[in-house]
């Protein structure tokens, strides 16, 4: 059907004026991030910065450990992201292809973990960690982020393995393959795309959290992760507004290219396990 | 015939070692980070804990975290914080996700760039979508502040956080921008699973607009609405960072929710029976919610 001019103007409108909206917040982050510390204590606020401080982000990433709190998220986030695709890829393959007795029910299990309250198991874990001294170190971090991803991985990647025929195994193991090498060599350089964005999703899940890297890494400074870092900018005695928004940026950026590269494939994630 | 030694993964019955092998990884992970883990909470909700040892003695069972966790008004208060802001923002992220979904689900030039778009705040991490509102909020210079003055709501500069009401929206507020993006995503997602064929048979009947979206793209995105309804629910119930850097459950409990009660009671107080025990009751209350909500059809969330 033909949309009329006035109707097609309507709908940009309508598009631009939601999106301006709901993207608000993010263009305001970056204002404030650009934004002098005069502009940010007087009414009514700077919509758009007279002279753009883009030195506050160099004067940020220099001054405080940014790079530091950007390098442990990412090493927690790639530690979690490599523990839990190791085993979700073999237990994804194997719950979509073996009818193994009682994988059924641990397949069950383990989406059932998804509503377990991160606030609950922080207790139990902060007690196993204190007895065997990982409080303060990332390999903490690796395994409570492992309980938040393993649930979601396993699932993604039955998925994704599901909507591969199983007669590619065969014909690979009519011509001599072992199973396993048929799996190895066969499957899994077919199912990389889903494998790539099953990883990129679980890594985003690492990055988000706050609730175990506030309990496990109270120590020192150094140790932080960058969400745990920002939160202590945040009236230490006067709050930098733009200091603060300068740092977001840099935490808020690798997931949004993420998140650009992984668009397509987050229905996949988000509904793991969810319909079938 | 050779046919014997192979493994045939496309018949029903497919048991085999590789199987068992494949599963091991997990199920001996699961078991140590998340079963052990679950049972030493729910085992600390039974004993008058205060900050545990690995190894020490085990108190003795007792059913007191309970006991006092019902006769406190603190805890019934939690809960209807907890009910409120689950109804209020499970409600407002179905309206915004599921209008800007259908909204950029039109054809015109720029639609992906508006999906993309319409959906940026998924990307933005929890923590950071926080401290931007906590600025928009600020009670000195936040922009908020000056817009309530500018509309004649407020004369003077609003205390967001030290008024109960006011924390609460504000909290609010934050959770359905960071919230609203997932069910865009899920929506966008059902839509293009209803066939073209439905709104041009509806045309050739005269249905207009508002008759297709009622007749005929509604009730088809009823499965997904009621999965997506489910997880904001969950999410909603089970938040943390949102909260306690927002509002830590302040001003006088008011946006404490029972998330952020247990880890009060363990982290604040280290009362870790105690917490352990509000743990235990959330988890549960999550179960029955989503097993409620889902109804019979409940089997769809597998």
């Amino acid at each position: 059907m033909k949309r009329t001019t006035s109707q097609n103007i309507a709908l940009y409108a309508g598009v631009v004026a939601v999106c301006a909206f709901l993207l608000f917040p993010i263009y305001w982050l970056v204002v404030t991030a650009l934004a002098t510390s005069a502009e940010l204590s007087q009414l009514p606020p700077t919509f758009w910065p007279e002279s753009p401080q883009w030195e506050t982000f160099t004067k940020v990433w220099a001054e405080r450990p940014i790079p530091l709190w950007l390098l442990n998220s990412t090493l927690a986030a790639l530690g979690s992201v490599a523990l839990s695709m190791f085993v979700s890829v073999l237990a994804g393959y194997s719950l979509s292809r073996f009818s193994v007795r009682g994988g059924h029910s641990l397949g069950l299990f383990i989406l059932t973990a998804k509503m377990l309250p991160a606030t609950l198991l922080v207790i139990p874990l902060f007690s196993i960690f204190r007895s065997v001294g990982l409080i303060g170190s990332l390999w903490s971090l690796v395994i409570a982020h492992s309980t938040l991803i393993i649930p979601f991985t396993t699932w993604m990647m039955k998925g994704y393995f599901d909507t591969i025929p199983r007669e590619l195994e065969q014909a690979a193991m009519v011509d001599g393959c072992s199973p396993l090498s048929a799996m190895v060599r066969v499957i899994l350089p077919i199912a990389t795309p889903g494998l790539a964005a099953t990883a990129l999703y679980a890594f985003v899940l690492s990055w988000a959290d706050y609730a175990y890297a506030r309990t496990f890494l109270t120590n020192e400074q150094g140790s932080w992760t960058a969400n745990l870092g920002i939160t202590t900018m945040k009236g230490e005695y006067v709050t930098d507004w733009n200091e603060i928004a300068a740092a977001a940026v840099f935490i808020a950026v690798p997931i949004i290219v993420i998140y650009l590269f992984l668009e397509r494939y987050l229905v996949g994630g988000l509904t793991a396990g969810a319909e079938k | 015939m050779r046919r014997g030694k192979l493994i045939d993964l496309a018949r029903p019955s497919r048991q085999h070692w590789l199987g068992y092998i494949l599963l091991a990884p997990a199920v001996i992970l699961v078991a140590a980070i998340i079963v052990y883990p679950l049972i030493i909470s729910i085992d600390l909700s039974f004993q008058d804990v205060k900050l545990p040892r690995m190894g020490a003695p085990r108190k003795p069972f007792t059913l007191e975290n309970y006991q006092k966790l019902f006769s406190s008004p603190e805890f019934w208060q939690t809960c209807w914080v907890t009910l409120k802001l689950v109804v209020v923002v499970t409600i407002a992220c179905l309206a915004v996700g599921l209008g800007t979904a259908l909204l950029v689900n039109n054809r015109f030039r720029g639609r992906r760039l508006a999906r993309l778009a319409v959906a940026l705040p998924w990307a933005v991490p929890e923590v950071i979508a926080t401290v931007i509102f906590a600025w928009i909020f600020d009670s000195s210079f936040g922009l908020m502040g000056w817009i309530f003055i500018k509309l004649g709501l407020a004369n003077q500069m609003v205390a967001w956080f030290s008024d109960t009401t006011a924390a609460f929206w504000v909290v609010a507020t934050t959770m359905v921008w960071k919230g609203y993006p997932f069910v865009s995503i899920m929506t966008l997602a059902g839509l293009q699973s209803i066939p073209e064929d439905f709104y041009n048979a509806a045309k050739v009947d005269g249905a207009n607009a508002f008759q297709r979206l009622r007749w005929i793209t509604i009730p088809s995105l009823m499965p997904v609405l009621g999965v997506t309804m489910v997880l904001v629910t969950l999410w909603v119930f089970r938040d943390f960072s949102i909260i306690k850097v927002l509002t830590d459950g302040g001003p006088l409990k008011a946006t404490q929710t029972l998330s952020i009660m247990t880890y009060n009671e363990a982290f604040g107080f280290f009362k870790f029976g105690y917490a352990s025990a509000v743990g235990v009751i959330t988890l549960l209350l999550c179960v029955v919610a989503s097993m409620a909500m889902l109804g019979r059809g409940s089997k769809a969330m597998y």
